[in-house]
């Protein structure tokens, strides 16, 4: 074990030796020197040291000195990266709603009911007599349970129309009462038969 | 912001709808109607996948002169998107909120040069 005295000499040497270093680099880069870490008075920069130094800092790094070639070196070693390119990943792809395939039937079924609303809209409610609403609505009536038993479920009501849900309980409560149903009835076998 | 190529005019169908991620962003891109459109695929409600619900046409209510409500309808121009988790429904055009104008989803330019379709994100 070395006594204190001994190494506070140490020290002493080391930090003479470090603030001989700094005080060369100064006078020959004007950089601020890095090696006055040492808390001793004797490391203490002189005041023509410090005044020097705050001259190099404000005076920044000079051309064709030392400092300036070794920051030239380090540019020239390691290019400042760009940012790496954002790339595109596509996560899913959602088709356009089924196509449209009209038939025959299909586009004057449209147009007749292009007519109805029309009608509607001018309030002319006679457009269609009661006989022939019947034939309509009993047959897209069989229509749609006929597709309905063989798996062809569709919304009921779809496309660029819309019913009120006045208008469906108007219609719902008309079509049970003609067949001589109750609602009851109707719960009961939409839950019998998990429809 | 850089333009990002997200895929051929000609393998996007009408009505057609792609999800991409650009960095950390989640962004749908739409083509309705010819035209392009992309937003940010983050709902403002909750943060569900707005880009990936239902598109439906606006519902608008139409008035006689005497300004009598002749029912609701569906609007022959207006589209509308979906988001799916709690139904907040987005202007296709602008990406606003259908019920309140000033909350919109981040829109983002879309380009097409030729054939190729960029997202500027």
């Amino acid at each position: 074990m070395s006594s204190p005295d001994r190494s506070s000499a140490k020290r002493t040497t080391a930090g003479a030796k470090l603030a001989k270093t700094s005080s060369a680099k100064t006078a020959s880069v004007k950089v601020a020197p890095k090696a006055r870490a040492a808390p001793s008075v004797a490391n203490e920069p002189s005041p023509q040291e410090k005044a020097d130094f705050v001259k190099a800092m404000s005076k920044g790094i000079q051309p064709n000195t030392e400092a300036a070639r070794k920051v030239d070196a380090k540019k020239r070693a390691a290019p400042a990266q760009s940012e790496p390119a954002e790339t595109v990943k596509i996560l899913r792809k959602i088709p356009a709603p089924g196509a449209v395939v009209n038939t025959a039937a299909s586009e004057e079924a449209l147009r007749v009911a292009a007519m109805i609303e029309k009608a509607l809209a001018d309030g002319d409610l006679n457009c269609l007599q009661p006989h022939a609403q019947q034939a309509l609505i009993g047959a897209l009536c069989k229509l749609y349970a006929a597709n309905s038993e063989v798996g062809n479920r569709f919304p009921v009501v779809g496309g660029r129309t819309a019913v009120t849900a006045t208008d469906v309980m108007v219609m719902c409560g008309a079509l049970l009462k003609a067949v001589d149903l109750q609602v009851f009835e109707l719960g009961m076998w939409q839950s019998w038969s998990s429809n | 912001m850089a333009e990002q190529f997200v895929g051929k005019a000609s393998e996007f169908k009408d009505g057609e709808r792609q999800i991409i991620q650009i960095g950390k962003r989640e962004i749908g891109v739409f083509r309705h109607e010819g035209e392009f459109y992309a937003y940010s695929n983050i709902c403002l409600h909750q943060g569900g996948p707005a880009c990936e619900g239902l598109t439906i046409a606006n519902v608008e209510e139409r008035l006689r002169d005497d300004k009598t409500s002749m029912g609701l309808f569906f609007s022959e121009k207006d589209m509308n998107f979906v988001c799916p988790w709690h139904g907040y429904e987005y202007d296709m055009k602008t990406g606003e909120h259908i019920s309140d104008r000033s909350q919109k989803l981040r829109k983002y330019e879309v380009l097409t040069k030729g054939d190729d379709v960029y997202v500027v994100a």
